[in-house]
């Protein structure tokens, strides 16, 4: 019974085709937006997670920040901190510059990080070929380069390798390492994939006015980043000179991102709600004006013995398969728009398990909802009324 | 087997009462062939919605096999049509999107009957009344008579004891008026079913074994 009225249904929506295809639409747009936020959600979940995977959840980054720019941390005090912060595992500080370097003609522009010995444990950066910067490297022209910056500046007739020379400035730096390639980690004030490392004192030859203004730290593993922000600010506070001091975790930072991710993914949920509405109250409609326009069909099936509820049924199924076929040509598309995004921004496509269900599901109640109201008023019409209708 | 005792039916027309039917009475035995003729506006076609129960009197008793219908809810009067009352209008009412064999099958499918069985009997009936190679074709396709064949082959399917026929001439040229009619006189003969055919054309009322009138709201039977 229920195929032979799904089967009646589906020939009455495809005998009107346009005005069907008109009535899907809105279904089509509120499902989609729906199943495209979900997704988009799940893949910037994913990318999230990432992105922190690199340096890991556990860390830190300090910054010393001056009345008018940048402050400047004591080499001794930052070194101090694993032993008077108990929270600290391990720490390592680093200078910022900024310049082009170039190598046999090819020129890149990049950052370089004055940095010591510690800071590739730290921050768990693995070589590629060679050795990380030693604390021992002192006034060597030595440099470390990451594996884009590697790339961007060789070319087919002279790969960046180990040994080989970059120009910076007026100094000549001999490369003794090459990273393995990174992601770019939010926790970084630079991109570590393009950037070249040198040892502390040699911040002094490319940059006229450096400053030791940033670290990144490890905590324990048992350790709150709260309670370690309050140990640190208690600690190295009143030891810094016209600056203070500011920490950010990691674990924070997810949080601050997870909520905007929130905020976002419920105004998108908030504008596929609108959409599936409008799309619902689109269905009403158009069965109203079917109903109207086919008041003798149903006066006729009245006549040889339909019982209201069968007249019911049969416009239900109607809304129903409408808002479903909407509801499906909706998901193939948010997953389409959610693969886009996914491409576009060069993240990797997860498919939400929850998306698809849950989009067929609430096009089958919106179906069902809006159906309902114009089925019911089919079903009560006098059969005479209806007869009589022209 | 149809019993109507002083049946009255009065439309509210602004402030006053239209009385269409006064007190009308009207007794048929099954298997009876019987044509109500009347002028237009007359109200055969409000006795026709009443006698089908589509309509309910403002008065009076309607008993079918002496039991009492006017009691009845929604739900009974529809199980009530679909297996006691076939239906022909006067402008066929056949369903547009349907071939002829599922317009005929139309009231098994809403007794419950399997489908294959629906569709072999829609067929048999179709074949009875002339059609037998025209059941995939849709209304659209058919000519007038071929349309009321198929309504009439509707009516039947279901084997009701009383097919009610609005005008079913009504909107035929005489020769094929003619058809319809012998078709109707067969199917009684065959079928022993009650016939009650509403009809302005005199030569169907004379075909018909009793001819009733229907003028000011009563009706009077005239003998041939
Ligand atoms: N819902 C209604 N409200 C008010 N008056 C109505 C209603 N339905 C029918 N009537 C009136 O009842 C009268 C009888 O109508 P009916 O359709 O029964 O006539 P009829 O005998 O079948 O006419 P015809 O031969 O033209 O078909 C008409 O005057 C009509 O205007
Ligand atoms: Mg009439």
């Amino acid at each position: 019974m229920l195929t032979r009225v799904i089967a009646e249904a589906a020939a009455n929506l495809l005998a009107s085709r346009q005005r069907s295809a008109l009535a899907l639409l809105g279904i089509v747009i509120g499902a989609g937006a729906v199943i495209a936020m979900l997704n988009v959600g799940a893949i910037a979940r994913e990318e999230t997670i990432r992105q922190f995977r690199q340096l890991g959840t556990d860390i830190l980054t300090l910054r010393a920040d001056g009345l008018t720019g940048l402050g400047n941390f004591q080499l001794g005090d930052i070194e101090a901190v694993p032993e008077m912060v108990p929270g600290v595992a391990e720490i390592a500080p680093f200078v910022i510059g900024g310049g082009s370097m170039s190598f046999e003609g090819t020129t890149a522009g990049g950052s370089q990080l004055g940095v010591t010995a510690a800071f590739a444990h730290v921050s768990r950066l693995r070589l590629e070929s060679g050795r990380f910067i030693s604390d021992h490297d002192r006034y060597e022209l030595y440099t470390v380069i990451g594996a884009g910056l590697a790339r961007q500046l060789s070319n087919p007739y002279a790969m960046v390798r180990v040994g080989s020379g970059l120009r910076l400035g007026r100094y000549v730096f001999t490369v003794i390492g090459i990273l393995e390639p990174v992601l770019q980690s939010p926790m970084m004030p630079v991109d570590i994939d393009s950037t070249m490392f040198v040892s502390l004192p040699n911040v002094r030859r490319i940059l006229s006015n450096p400053s030791l203004s940033m670290a990144i730290a490890r905590m324990r593993p048992e350790a709150e980043p709260e309670a370690v922000t309050e140990q640190l600010q208690r600690y190295l506070g009143p030891r810094l000179r016209d600056a203070t001091l500011s920490v950010q975790s990691a674990k924070q930072l997810i949080a601050g991102m997870q909520s905007q991710m929130q905020l976002f993914t419920l105004l998108l949920g908030a504008v596929g709600a609108i959409a599936l509405a409008l799309g619902g109250v689109g269905v009403m409609n158009i069965m109203l004006v079917s109903i109207a326009e086919r008041r003798r069909e149903i006066g006729v099936r009245l006549a040889i013995g339909a019982e209201p509820g069968d007249i019911r049924t049969l416009f239900l199924a109607e809304a129903v398969i409408l808002s479903v076929t909407g509801g499906l040509i909706g998901i193939g598309l948010g997953l389409a728009g959610a693969y886009g995004f996914a491409k576009l921004s060069g993240w990797a496509f997860v498919l939400s398990p929850t998306a698809a269900p849950l989009g067929a599901g609430v096009s089958v109640m919106v179906g069902i909802f809006f159906g309902f109201y114009p089925a019911v008023m089919a079903s009560r019409l006098d059969p005479i009324e209806a007869l009589r209708a022209e | 087997m149809l019993e109507l005792v002083d049946i009255g039916r009065s439309y509210r027309v602004g402030p006053g009462q239209m009385h269409i039917l006064r007190d009308l009475s009207l007794t048929v035995a099954a298997g009876e062939l019987v044509s109500i003729m009347g002028g237009s506006g007359s109200g055969k076609t409000t006795l026709m919605n009443i006698i089908g129960l589509l309509d309910k009197p403002t008065s009076g008793q309607y008993r079918i096999d002496g039991q009492d219908v006017l009691g009845a809810k929604a739900r009974e009067l529809s199980r009530l049509r679909n297996r006691l009352i076939g239906f022909v209008f006067q402008s066929f009412f056949l369903l547009p999107r349907l071939n002829a064999w599922r317009n005929v099958a139309l009231p098994l499918m809403y007794r419950g009957t399997p489908e294959a069985e629906a569709r072999r009997r829609a067929i048999a009936m179709l074949e009875r009344v002339g059609l037998g190679e025209r059941t995939e074709h849709m209304p659209a396709m058919l000519s007038g008579g071929q349309k009321q064949r198929v309504a009439i082959a509707r009516a039947l399917v279901g084997e009701p004891r009383v097919i009610l026929a609005d005008e079913p001439t009504g909107a035929l040229d005489p020769k094929v008026s003619q058809e319809i009619m012998e078709l109707f006189l067969a199917l009684k003969r065959e079928y022993g079913v009650l016939i009650l055919i509403i009809t302005h054309d005199p030569g169907v009322a004379a075909q018909c074994e009793r001819q009733v009138v229907l003028a000011n709201g009563v009706l009077t039977e005239t003998r041939c």
